[in-house]
């Protein structure tokens, strides 16, 4: 069971700190967590540590953290609880915080300290997780958040996922994203929003010689829900969407995955025969499906990288080709070099983007790639010392030590990897006065490990 | 208005300004007041002084404020603890509150106030909450059950808190249900020999049903509670499994780990030609996959998990090599755990993959992960023997590289390769050597002086190679030293004639000049051997080394035995079992796997199955159970007593009863079919009472008349804990009297003689009415069967449950306790029919809430036939009547203490449920008649 949960500054600044059993040495724990964190050596895992030797109060104590926000969010036990719940706990404890004090910062929680503690009394009594939804906690929160500034349609400052995304024509508010989502009940001037996002994590491993290694997309459609919770809506997906290896839809090839979860609250009853997802969120953030795949991609990959190196002066090119996708944004090569390598010269093939050597690695930036285009960029650098391949007289094939692999990182705006569309996305509720709900559903594929040997 | 201000400077007069706003009149300044306080005491400032000041804002009518003030209280009230009792009475009054949020808040809020005096003013509070209408309210109460036994474990013994509780695992709310288990499950944790949380097919039932219905974390402590259950064969084991399976879609990972919990320890049970058995093999990898494409932290503690699933049953995972493979952004530790998994599922099938890969990364620039990386490659060669030569040129490969790291590296891996596979690879030598001065780690050296030694007839300039390591004999580390001492005498045993020299000096570096007891012991030893017996010496130092184990990494079995218990918790990902790092006695019951029953078996041995508890669950017969044992030191059992008496609930059926399961469960419920032994006589031939007289005018036309209904016989004290005494029984009643029908089985190897037996006082006044009468001394393995009459005339105490019995046997050996729980209907009186009028005006004046409702499911008799059945057990009926195409009975019975419980049981045709209603003036019966009913017409 949970002895302790407290969230500390990325300084180490203890901003919350609540003990559930009083089984523990107080609050300079947190103290201790945090010089431990900072001293731990490169291999060893952050995720679960104990504390030993040290003082006797302090013996035995686990710690479980996460870090969210540039916080640490962590929780110490006794005894042998499962770590995966204290994980998830964490994590919804984050989305929690971030719903009723609008966002999750240094700032949101110092202001709202009695409403995280009134919060952290229902979630966690004893130690023992109590609920974790939003929906439910509403029935017994009475504190209101106290919001930093007022909401202003003209700072941009902040994009986050449910921000605006300044390339595409309509532009949410990004406060939208930053503000509590079980605001002052007095205000009804509140606006009906939804927020649908379809995200996939692209990663895929290519070998030197240019064959797929292993390709695996993770998808999932998360929901951000402003409306009175228990609207119901239903969300419709592409109808030739299968499930599972055998499952056929459609004339075409079909849009499948591999295993799809979906959120408690989804009805699936026309989903077999429509795709369609009904539920009824309740305000506030959720996951709606989450879905992989693997191996059988059925678009071709975004990205095709046709890398050559030659040894005599250490000089490669690197060319790219990305496939006709409608734009790809912050493209970046990341390619680590033997050591040493110091100097770099490069002839690119466009003036926007930029190549600079950092932390023993070429990083090749590209802010936007027009689909169908090929770019190619040509680096040349010195390898100083005596281990290069080249002096046994080895065939130039072999890559040298430290060079490589190169990973691309991306963003693929309205595209998504597997092919799987939100058709539409409609509301059963009727707003009383307002004006109709605003709709806001986006595709998009990023990259999460793109890797290709060389 | 923002609470950021609350965060400025300390002033010298901040605390009194406080004391000042918290006493305002003013509502919204008073709760300004109290979040200031309530940031500075999060900041780590002391505003204790404010304690009275805070204190006096608790009365109001604010929850808002309130929730802050109780919020002030659990932070100070420790420290306080004067002050505390300041604030009992407004606690008392608000769990007498008619809103329920603030019945829990109060009672959620003292059960935090760790302050002993609090405890006694909390009990009355928490009692009236543990049955409160709202399920909020009792999942509140339940959890602070569990904290008011941490502050004070014999007051909530004393006050039967833990039957309450056990009772809120039938609760019809799954929050509630979900918080006592948990609640019982800690509490259980620190008495390891209760039987707080006796698992049975019946409470487990209940579980599963929950299960269903839970939030998540709800799901979470039932499926560790479910974990600890052990099935009694290998069909209760699968009907669980696969009601646990879905569970293995879910979204929360700990749900998930949970479930594999479960599965992998009741798969253990399953026979593994099952088909059942491949599906739940491939039921557990997709959720294993998963857990993996989640944030770092969670797949690294899944990995560590998975590491132990994939020794335990490597078959799971064997297809999914790929997805192991490393990602370059994943964070180093991940990276290691992925490694470790691909070399345990590498087979022969997938090694050219895994080699591919391994050898990628020996390329990648993280040091830590290089190394570990050629490593791989040598674990490899050693498990997979078809893969050896393989690895050998893919380290020779890196070799060439030349990279310092990777060489050493790769030089104390190919040591192992030539221990595992003696003489077939030694032509990779001269390439080794070509590395030799590149060697700076201790490790990487100390393992060419040992190829170099071994193989020293092989390599031409061997005694060069190691006189060159000898100049700086003194720098090296213990490590190359001893290596260095031991070579140099292999090389002089195998080449005498030219390194005679050199052994000399090593052997007086080593026991003259060094100061290490280890490295001179080991020279005196080399250089006695040497000289007094070359020959004895070349046979001790080159004698044929074993060959190293494929994997001599791999956790012990009976370790990993233990972690598969653990599977999701922090024993899992430390690998180490509980013990271990947990403080003091809490959770450190050691947890096996459940031993492989068939259940064919089960149905030949009918008598052996239900005592199947595995051998070590339940070692010894003397938990301590402070209750019970007040009781039974009442008894009377002549001389021979010996040591402190002490009771528990004899087997798995006694057990049943503390969960509330009652009565069916021990009759109708438990699987094993034993014939009735004790048929009753089927014609009442013999003198009738005159309470009997009536019997004949309802029942002349229906067929023959069996007496009332009696049990088979359950085994009530398994051999085991009575020093091979078992006693099974029964209990039936025949023409007006009752016995308790027993079987004693001797299962020692001693003769037992001088039985007797006492009852503890009852509910029911249940006593012997005779002396147990073995005739002759039971001798090993023989059986008797006994009658023992009984009379309701013994003394009289009210018992949880009231049909609990509690029996104490002696014979020459020793004293033995039982409890048993026995059916009601053995207590209906022969006189029990009460006449129309009478029975018309009681059922009237019996007050409504004394009526109590039952179904009674899958009974298909009509009215006729239910009537005749429950005559021979006593209950009477009435009269009769039809309403709407229902048949009613009313009925009547007495019991032996002259009770009355009157019945109206609703028979529809072709429906197989009925509707039982029963009054009484004491409620509590209702229960067990309903249980008795239950019985008597299902069988």
């Amino acid at each position: 069971m949970i002895s302790q949960f407290f969230i500390l500054s990325s300084k180490g600044d203890p901003l919350i700190y609540k003990d559930f059993r009083g089984d523990s040495g107080g609050r300079d724990v947190a103290e201790l967590f945090y010089r431990k964190l900072t001293g731990l050596p490169g291999d060893e895992s952050p995720v679960v540590m104990v504390t030993s030797g040290g003082k006797r109060h302090h013996d035995g104590r686990h710690f479980i953290h996460i870090r969210h926000s540039s916080l640490y969010l962590v929780v110490t036990t006794s005894e042998n609880v499962s770590p995966f719940s204290l994980l998830e706990l964490l994590s919804r404890l984050a989305t929690l915080l971030g719903d009723y004090c609008g966002s999750l910062g240094e700032g949101t929680i110092s202001r709202n300290v009695a409403l995280v503690y009134e919060l952290l009394d229902e979630v966690l009594d004893y130690g023992y997780v109590q609920t974790t939804s939003t929906e439910m906690l509403r029935n017994f929160i009475q504190t209101e958040a106290v919001v930093s500034k007022p909401f202003s349609l003209f700072d941009l400052s902040s994009v986050g996922l449910f921000g605006a995304e300044t390339q595409q024509s309509k532009v949410a508010p990004s406060s939208a994203a930053s503000r509590p989502v079980l605001s002052s009940r007095s205000d009804q001037s509140q606006k009906n929003e939804v927020f649908l996002d379809v995200v996939e994590r692209l990663s895929v491993l290519i070998a030197s010689n240019g064959s797929l290694l292993k390709v695996d997309v993770q998808g999932e459609i998360r929901l951000k829900s402003f409306l009175p919770s228990g609207s119901e809506m239903r969300i419709g997906l592409t109808e030739e969407f299968c499930v599972g290896k055998s499952e056929l839809r459609g004339y075409g090839p079909g849009i499948r995955v591999d295993e799809v979860s979906f959120h408690s609250s989804v009805n699936l009853d026309e989903f077999e025969s429509h795709r369609i997802l009904r539920l009824q969120p309740p305000q506030g953030e959720l996951t709606v499906m989450r879905y992989q795949l693997s191996d059988d991609l059925p678009s071709p990959l975004p990205f095709r990288l046709f890398p050559s190196v030659q040894w005599d002066r250490g000089s490669g090119r690197t060319t790219l080709e990305p496939k006709p996708r409608p734009v790809s944004l912050n493209v970046r090569l990341h390619l680590p070099l033997p050591r040493g390598v110091v100097s770099l010269s490069q002839e690119l093939s466009s003036p926007e983007q930029k190549a600079e050597l950092a932390d023993g690695a070429l990083r090749w930036d590209l802010p936007q790639v027009q689909g169908g285009s090929q770019l190619s960029g040509l680096f040349q650098m010195d390898v100083p010392g005596p281990p290069g391949p080249p002096s046994h007289g080895l065939s130039t094939s072999a890559s040298p030590l430290g060079l490589g692999p190169a990973s691309l990182s991306f963003e693929l705006p309205r595209h998504t990897c597997s092919g799987l569309q939100v058709r539409f996305l409609r509301l059963a509720f009727r707003p009383c006065g307002n004006a109709n709900p605003h709709k806001w559903v986006r595709h998009l594929s990023h990259s999460d490990a793109y890797v290709i040997r060389i | 208005m923002t609470d950021s201000k609350y965060f400025t400077t300390t002033k010298k007069g901040e605390i009194f300004e406080l004391k000042a706003e918290l006493n305002s009149d003013k509502k919204e300044k008073k709760k300004e007041a109290v979040k200031k306080v309530i940031a500075s005491m999060t900041v780590g400032k002391d505003v204790s002084a404010l304690f009275p000041d805070v204190v006096n804002c608790m009365q109001t009518d604010n929850l808002e404020l309130k929730k802050l003030v109780y919020l002030y209280l659990m932070n100070y009230a420790k420290s306080q603890p004067d002050m505390a009792i300041m604030a009992v009475n407004t606690f008392v009054k608000d769990c007498e509150d008619p809103n329920p949020l603030i019945r829990a808040l109060a009672v959620r809020t003292m059960g935090c106030i760790r302050v002993d005096k609090i405890t006694e003013y909390l009990c009355e509070p928490l009692r009236k909450c543990l049955k409160d209408e709202d399920p909020y309210v009792r999942k509140t109460a339940a959890v602070c059950v569990a904290k008011l036994h941490d502050i004070n474990a014999q007051l909530v013994e004393d006050q039967g808190f833990l039957d309450t509780l056990k009772d809120l695992i039938s609760d019809s709310n799954p929050m509630v249900v979900a918080n006592a288990v948990a609640a019982l499950s800690e509490i259980a944790e620190s008495h390891p020999s209760s039987n707080l949380l006796d698992l049975n097919p019946q409470s487990i039932n209940k579980l599963l049903t929950a299960l269903n219905e839970c939030t998540e974390w709800g799901q979470i402590f039932i499926l560790d509670c479910l974990a600890n259950y052990t099935p009694k064969d290998d069909r209760e084991a699968q009907s669980i499994c696969e009601r646990v399976t879905p569970r293995l879609s879910h979204a929360n990972s700990a749900v998930v780990l949970s479930a594999v919990k479960v599965l992998m320890k009741f798969m253990e049970m399953l026979s593994k030609d099952l088909d059942y058995y491949g599906t739940l093999l491939k039921k557990l990898a997709p959720p294993l996959v998963t857990l993996l494409s989640a944030e770092p932290e969670l797949q690294y503690v899944a990995l560590r998990n998975i590491n132990l699933i994939v020794q335990k049953r490597p078959e799971i995972l064997k297809h999914e090599m790929k997805v192991f493979f490393v990602k370059y952004n994943d964070p180093i530790y991940v990276k290691l755990e992925k490694l470790d998994i691909m070399i345990r599922l590498a087979s022969q099938a997938n090694i050219a993959q895994v080699l591919a890969e391994l050898k990628e990364y020996a390329t990648e620039v993280d040091v830590d992960f290089v190394r570990k990386a050629v490593r791989a490659i040598g674990r490899c060669a050693i498990k997979v023997e078809q893969s050896a030569e393989r690895c050998v040129s893919t380290l020779l490969d890196l070799i060439q590289t030349k990279v310092n790291y990777v060489v050493q590296e790769a030089i104390v891996v190919i040591k192992d390769i030539f221990r595992k596979y003696p003489n077939k690879y030694e032509s990779v030598i001269a390439t080794l050597c070509e590395n030799l001065d590149s060697l700076d780690e201790p490790e990487a050296r100390a393992a060419m002086i040992w190829i170099v030694g071994e193989y020293a007839e092989r390599i031409d300039n061997a005694d060069e190679l190691l006189e060159s390591f000898l100049e700086g004999f003194h720098d090296e580390s213990t490590q190359v030293q001893l290596q260095l001492l031991t070579a140099i005498v292999k090389l002089f045993l195998k080449k005498p004639t030219e390194t005679q020299e050199l052994v000399q000096q090593v052997l007086s570096l080593a026991t003259q000049d060094s100061d290490n007891p280890d490295l001179r012991d080991r020279g005196y030893i080399y250089w006695r051997l040497l000289s007094t017996d070359p020959v004895a010496a070349k046979e001790v130092v080159l004698a044929e080394k074993p060959l190293i184990s494929e994997e001599t990494d791999l956790i012990e079995p009976t370790l990993l035995d233990e972690l598969i218990c653990y599977i999701g918790t922090l024993a899992s990902v430390y690998h180490k079992p509980p013990s271990a790092f947990v403080e003091g006695g809490r959770g450190v019951v050691h947890k096996s796997l459940p031993p492989r029953t068939a259940s064919s078996e089960s149905a030949e041995s009918p008598e052996t199955a239900p005592t199947g508890a595995p051998p070590g669950e339940q070692p010894d017969v003397i938990p301590a159970q402070g209750d019970l044992l007040g009781d039974l030191l009442n008894l009377d059992l002549g001389p021979p007593v010996s040591g402190p008496p002490l009771a528990t609930s004899s087997v798995q059926m006694g057990a049943v009863d503390l969960l509330g399961g009652g009565l069916d469960s021990l009759i109708g419920g438990t699987n094993f079919v034993a014939p009735p032994t004790a048929a009753v006589p089927a014609n009442l031939g013999a003198p009738i009472g005159s309470g009997l007289s009536d019997l004949f005018d309802l029942t002349s036309g229906v067929g023959t008349l069996s007496g009332s209904y009696v049990a088979p016989k359950a085994v009530w004290l398994p051999a085991m804990k009575a020093k091979g005494l078992e006693i099974s029984g029964t209990f039936t009643r025949q023409v007006g009297s009752i016995s308790m029908d027993l079987q004693l089985t001797n299962k020692a190897l001693q003769v037992m003689t001088d039985f007797a037996i006492q009852f503890n006082r009852n509910s029911f006044g249940l006593a012997p009415a005779a002396p147990l009468q073995v005739h002759a001394p039971l001798s090993p393995n023989q059986t008797v069967e006994i009658s023992l009459p009984l009379s309701t005339v013994g003394s009289v105490m009210k018992m949880e449950p009231l049909n609990n019995l509690q029996v104490a046997v002696k014979n020459n050996i020793d004293v033995f306790y039982f409890s048993t729980l026995y059916p009601l209907h053995i207590l209906f009186v022969e006189d029990g029919k009460m006449d129309r009028q009478m029975f018309l005006a009681t059922w009237k004046d019996i007050p409504n809430e004394n009526e109590a409702q039952f179904q009674i499911r899958d009974c298909p008799l009509n009215a006729e036939a239910a009537s005749s059945k429950l005559q021979s057990s006593n209950i009477f009926t009435v009269a009769k009547r039809n309403v709407e195409g229902q048949d009613m009975l009313y009925q009547s019975l007495k019991l032996t203490n002259g009770i009355w419980v009157l019945a109206e049981l609703r028979i529809q045709p072709g429906n197989p449920s009925c509707t039982l209603s029963l009054k009484c003036r004491a409620p509590e019966v209702s229960q067990h008649v309903y249980q008795a009913y239950e019985t008597i017409l299902k069988n």
